[in-house]
């Protein structure tokens, strides 16, 4: 798992309890929107909760292993991750 | 030289993140986890949540840890155990069979049980709690067989537990002692807000009450309030706070309180002993104050810190931690410390007629805490601002005005 690269994020929306431990873990990559929803910051200013393609990400300092850390972190696994090959990476 | 020995008492958020962070650090340290709970690492807030509850998801996605996970990490787990004494000279735990575990360093992430209910009756089948993985296939049992069910307290478990009977069809009560839901966390206009919300989704208030007995049978069959009306209910979800059951660290000299007192680096009083999570009571360095957070995101950060801590560096716990919880068509949200402590400044936001309205906790001219409801967008700014620890005695009518974006403050 460690080696596959994160290609496509998303936060399933109905699942999202706005707990916020992806925040914590990732907050350059991520925040919470008016309806606590978890969404990731997107290129132009832009929130999305998903699918996103992971090049959308606009702080371009977030790394694999800080999105992957967030996705982990939800106690309600609400964050899903596919790599190029369209396999999903998280929840396993 | 010997490896070293981790002793970690909870097998939650925080003992299990402390245990994962050890292993980084120390790939050849003993790593033991003891937890009174026989299960390994489960989701203990997915239980009240209603995707899971109303059985939306597999049973199993509760799991967050693989028993596979815990060989892969060299982690020993004894559930279902609990540590009963602890000699903080001669480094030993006593765990409740009269196992005696040595350790050279120790995590006290012993959480908080739910505070019990005490009125007669209380012992009846159908009467729960909302803490254990036990507690939750109970109560989804009890909602399937219930027609009518009370929910007892008005905090966030009650909220959740309101929003669950109600989704799986139970003419729903709920019973608070208080004028106002979660006074006095909350103040009126945000209490009301909330049981707007209830009412709202046919969920009956009964404010300023207490029950005094559960009866029926071996099953409860109602509850007796104060003023003498019977309600009858086959099921009470009870939700009336938790206390840290740190009564062992206590007779060991452990400092407690609250919780289980730490300095910023989550150490305890007693040497190479640590406390992280709900059981925690912090010197938070942002409020300079004793801090407890019952949070999950704040159990995990800490027991990240209490890890790193462990084995051998020296980082001090520093977070803003929030807590969110949303249903019946309103968001809940808390940042930063928000207990009604004498001597806040408090700065409304918004209205209940508007149906967005926060509250900014100051101390000293600084801002420290905020509750929300239907302005959780604003948490990230919030949190920044009490992050910083900026001066914003100057700045109290803009940050009163809902218009005003409190973003400009941040940067």
């Amino acid at each position: 798992m460690a080696d596959s690269k994160i290609a496509k994020l998303e936060v399933k929306r109905d699942i999202c309890i706005g707990a916020t431990p992806c925040i914590v873990a990732a907050p350059a990559a991520m925040e919470l929107d008016g309806e606590s929803k978890a969404v990731y910051k997107v290129k132009g200013g832009a929130k999305s909760s998903g699918p996103i393609n992971r090049d959308q990400i606009e702080d371009p300092s977030v790394d694999d292993a800080t999105l992957l850390i967030a996705a982990q972190s939800c106690p309600v696994k609400a964050i899903f991750l596919w790599d190029e090959n369209g396999k999903q990476i998280y929840p396993e | 030289m010997a490896e070293k020995k981790y002793l970690i008492i909870g097998g939650g958020v925080a003992g299990t993140t402390a245990a994962e962070t050890v292993r980084q650090l120390d790939p050849g340290g003993e790593i033991t986890i003891v937890s009174t709970e026989p299960h390994i690492f489960y989701s203990r807030i997915m239980i009240s949540k209603p995707h899971f509850f109303l059985g939306k998801v597999p049973f199993d996605q509760i799991w967050l840890r693989k028993e596979a996970w815990y060989a892969d990490k060299k982690i020993n787990f004894i559930g279902g155990r609990t540590a009963a004494k602890f000699d903080t000279a001669a480094r030993t735990a006593t765990l409740d069979d009269g196992r005696v575990l040595n350790y050279d360093k120790l995590l006290l992430a012993i959480g908080v049980q739910a505070r019990r209910w005490t009125v007669p009756g209380a012992d009846k089948k159908g009467v729960f709690y909302v803490r254990t993985l036990e507690d939750g296939q109970g109560l989804m049992a009890a909602a399937k067989a219930s027609k009518q069910a009370v929910v007892i307290g008005g905090g966030a478990i009650g909220f959740e537990m309101c929003e669950l009977w109600k989704l799986s069809g139970l003419e729903t009560t709920l019973i608070i002692r208080e004028p106002h839901y979660w006074d006095p966390v909350l103040d009126e206009p945000s209490g009301r807000m909330i049981e707007d919300a209830l009412e709202k989704n046919g969920i009956k208030v009964i404010r300023n009450q207490y029950v005094t007995e559960a009866y029926g049978g071996e099953a409860m069959e109602g509850v007796v309030l104060q003023d003498g009306t019977r309600l009858p209910c086959q099921a009470a979800a009870v939700g009336i706070g938790g206390m840290c059951p740190f009564g062992p660290a206590q007779e060991a000299g452990i400092k407690c309180n609250r919780g289980v007192v730490t300095n910023e680096f989550l150490e305890t009083s007693a040497p190479d002993v640590w406390a992280a999570g709900d059981a925690a009571e912090y010197y938070d360095q942002i409020f300079e104050e004793q801090t407890q957070f019952g949070s999950w995101s704040n159990a995990q950060m800490q027991g990240r810190i209490a890890g790193q801590n462990m084995a051998g560096r020296r980082t001090p716990y520093r977070a803003v931690t929030f807590y969110a919880v949303s249903g019946l068509g309103i968001n809940i949200a808390f940042v930063g410390t928000v207990a009604p402590v004498p001597g806040r400044q408090i700065i409304a936001r918004g209205s209940r007629e508007a149906n967005a309205y926060a509250r900014l906790i100051m101390k000293q001219g600084r801002l420290v805490g905020a509750t929300m409801l239907n302005r959780t967008a604003e948490i990230g700014p919030l949190a920044k601002l009490i992050e910083k620890k900026l001066d914003l005695s100057a700045r109290l009518a803009e940050l009163a005005d809902p218009k005003f974006d409190l973003k400009t403050l941040v940067v």
